[in-house]
């Protein structure tokens, strides 16, 4: 490894372009909320109050850090720095600037569904190692939501992989080179996007920290460091989430070649346009929605999108078998 | 369910010990859905309520007992404080028992005032309700779109008033203030954007799958048990039951204003919404026909500061219910006694019945249906549950007892 691959992974467009992207979905999520509420939102730090997040997260650094009594400390503090991991990991895999990512191998996508599924772990333990009657709710909550949604999404995540031919992020990436998978696989994106808004706990499927019900669910007794880095980690998630539905439905950063341009360039540029476009997509839902409750979470998930999933699986395995579709 | 109509008592209080802390989720007295505090213990089976137990008092300010200390003009205005939101009509229906002991009349143009002011509070409060329903249902949007609305009115309460929250437009006997000159264009057309926006409001929750899943058959009460349990106001309505005292005991002008109230069937949180949304319709035409029908006239007639003796009592028809007050009078310039009862404790016993069965996730939705206020509603008494026993405390006792309380060295000592 040479030090240019070193600088990559810290650097661009490893761990700190991962932080400022998650940053940046901050702001932009605020912003697209508060325009749509007639508000005008974050506003004086930073051009725009693009640096609000930033400072936001800067203050809760210097804040004081309360460990319950009745807290399991261990888990209470190890936690939070395990649980930022998962995502920041797991965008290692995700191609940003080339078709190579950082860290990719052959059957990376594997390791993804891995560190979704340790990501949604570490939450419930660490929700319930704070020990109080809202985390426990919320703790019955999460693991519940996960569940629903797990499923739907796997099976969604698959769909993509099993019509790419590739258990890689970049393989899949490299398949959608003349079409994009959302226009053979529409359901399963759609699906996708559905379990994603529940996986980031964002309206209408915050119920694990609903605010008005149970405080701030499993977030209730952090404070200072530690709830600084929940939160961050909470939108590094949504970065890592959008791209990786960028990667499997949206042709990751290929798009038409434009002469004069570096080509890492031009990779990149598409890949951030598509990564806005869903993340976009997914503020705008969570600002016109009303919260649900778990049982409606969970029969939406099981009675509804497993069955489309499946339904879009079974579509897609026949037309390429019957020779309507060529897998590429 | 057990029938909440019938009282407490010690065996079943008892009862409740059997149910482990762990079942035992506290909801305020400091809460994020609550704006007020107020605790409320609710025992759970998984996510199910089996059991609320109310704990009120936390924002008790012995209103009633301050009444007694201050002259009959000054009352006015503090009782206008009870609440930060039905603020006028506190001091409307104080003001008319007051006006009974009497032998004034109120002019007629007072009373087209009072109707006008106390209709725009009565959208005002309802617009608020709608926003914190959106808020507490996980909508954020409704929210903000609603309380934007909700500054229209607010600015022509100002503009009428000088006040945005506490009006101070009452007097004995007429009103301070008249109604500014050429008013009347203006509020007309506010009141025509307002009822527009309230239909699209409609519309939103009839639509909204998120919205409807949240509210429709939540809060189920029958009209028989509703009634049992004397809920007044939209608690009421929403039922079914035509309680409303602007229509069965008409106070200030509206036995000269047409108007209908609403009532709905279906009586579910869903059911609220509309309700509120359509009475709010209702109360825009009342302004706008009373600001076109403005009669001429004095606003006021002066009344000497004592009162005859006499005891009157007086109601009328707050945003969220039916408020009532008494007052007697020894001829001297400070009232006896004055007693009010808020439409909160009247609605109290319907929520918490409401409350029974559902799960934790509609807590907020249905403890707050009731748009309570418990800033206003909290009365103080003492009783003792193991022994049935009730009694009174002197200013005094209950002064050592706070001693005793708070400072046990120094009661020793």
């Amino acid at each position: 490894m040479n030090y240019i691959e070193i600088l990559q992974a810290i650097i661009f467009p490893g761990v700190l372009f991962t932080i400022g992207m998650g940053f940046l979905f901050d702001w932009l999520d605020r912003k697209t909320a508060a325009r749509m509420q007639g508000r005008i939102g974050p506003k004086i730090t930073g051009p725009s109050g693009t640096l609000q997040p930033l400072a936001d997260f800067l203050k809760l650094l210097f804040k004081e850090e309360i460990i319950p009594s009745h807290a399991d400390k261990t888990i209470f503090l190890f936690a939070p720095a395990l649980y930022f991991l998962a995502p920041l990991l797991s965008m290692l895999f995700i191609p940003i600037i080339s078709l190579n990512p950082l860290a990719g191998f052959d059957f990376d996508l594997l390791a993804i569904l891995f560190l979704l599924a340790f990501a949604a772990f570490v939450v419930a333990v660490l929700s319930y190692s704070s020990a109080s009657s809202f985390t426990t709710i919320a703790t019955g909550r999460l693991v519940l939501q996960y569940v629903s949604y797990e499923i739907p999404m796997v099976l969604a995540i698959i769909t993509a992989a099993l019509y790419s031919k590739s258990l890689s992020v970049e393989g899949i990436v490299a398949s959608q080179n003349k079409l994009w998978n959302i226009f053979i696989i529409p359901f399963a994106f759609a699906v996708y996007i559905v379990a994603l808004m529940a996986e980031l706990e964002k309206p209408p499927f915050d119920i694990p920290s609903a605010k008005t019900e149970i405080v701030a669910g499993w977030l209730t007794e952090f404070s200072g460091r530690a709830l600084g880095f929940l939160k961050l980690t909470k939108e590094v998630g949504y970065v890592f989430g959008s791209a990786l539905a960028v990667s499997l439905f949206l042709g990751g950063g290929l798009g038409p070649a434009l002469t004069g341009l570096p080509s890492w360039i031009l990779y990149f540029v598409y890949f951030m346009v598509k990564l806005m476009a869903v993340g976009f997509l997914i503020f705008v839902l969570k600002t016109s929605l009303a919260r649900i409750k778990i049982g409606q979470a969970t029969e939406l998930f099981w009675k509804i999108l497993t069955p489309i999933s499946l339904a879009q699986i079974a579509l897609v395995l026949f037309l390429v078998q019957g020779g309507i579709l060529v897998a590429s | 369910m057990s029938d909440p109509t019938r009282p407490v008592r010690k065996e079943e209080t008892a009862g409740l010990m059997k149910y482990s802390a762990e079942n035992l989720v506290p909801f305020g007295p400091i809460h994020p859905a609550l704006k007020e505090p107020e605790y409320f213990k609710l025992i759970l089976e998984g996510e199910r309520i089996v059991e609320v137990i109310p704990r009120i008092g936390y924002v008790h300010r012995g209103l009633e007992k301050a009444a007694e200390m201050r002259p009959w003009v000054q009352n006015m205005y503090m009782f206008e404080r009870t609440c930060g939101i039905c603020s006028f009509v506190h001091s409307l229906t104080y003001g008319q028992a007051v006006e009974g002991l009497t032998i004034y009349e109120t002019p007629r143009r007072a009373k087209f005032i009072r109707t006008i002011i106390a209709e725009m509070e009565r959208i005002h409060s309802h617009l608020l309700w709608v926003g914190l329903m959106g808020h507490w249902a996980g909508f954020e949007t409704l929210f903000m779109w609603v309380w934007r609305d909700r500054e229209i009115v607010l600015d022509l309460v100002e503009a009428i008033s000088g006040n945005r929250v506490h009006k101070s437009m009452n007097a004995f006997c007429g009103v301070r203030r008249d109604m500014p000159e050429g008013m009347e264009d203006r509020i007309v057309e506010r009141m025509k954007f307002l009822v527009e926006r309230a239909n699209y409001y409609k519309e939103i929750v009839d639509t909204e799958e998120t919205m409807l899943e949240r509210t429709e058959g939540i809060g189920k009460i029958s009209a028989d048990m509703a009634e049992k349990l004397c809920a007044v106001g939209p608690m009421a309505r929403y039922v079914g039951l035509r309680n409303d005292i602007r229509l069965t005991d008409p106070y200030a002008a509206y036995d000269e204003v047409p108007f209908d109230i609403v009532t709905r069937k279906e009586g579910d949180v869903h059911a609220l919404l509309k309700l509120r949304l359509d009475e709010l319709i209702v109360a825009a035409n009342i302004v706008s026909y009373a600001v076109q029908h403005l009669p001429e006239g004095p606003i006021r007639v002066k009344i000497p500061p004592v009162i005859p003796a006499g005891e009157n009592s007086s109601h009328s028809e707050a945003p969220r219910g039916e408020i009532f007050y008494y007052v007697k009078s020894s001829g001297g310039r400070t009232p006896d006694r004055v007693k009010s009862r808020q439409p909160t404790m009247a609605n109290l016993p319907t929520a918490l019945a409401l409350l029974k069965g559902q799960t934790i996730a509609d807590v907020p939705v249905v403890l707050t249906a009731i748009d309570p206020c418990f800033g206003c509603m909290d009365r103080m008494s003492f009783m003792d549950l193991e022994s049935n026993r009730q009694w009174t405390w002197s200013g005094e006792q209950l002064r050592q007892y706070g001693i005793r309380h708070y400072f046990p060295e120094r009661a020793k000592g």
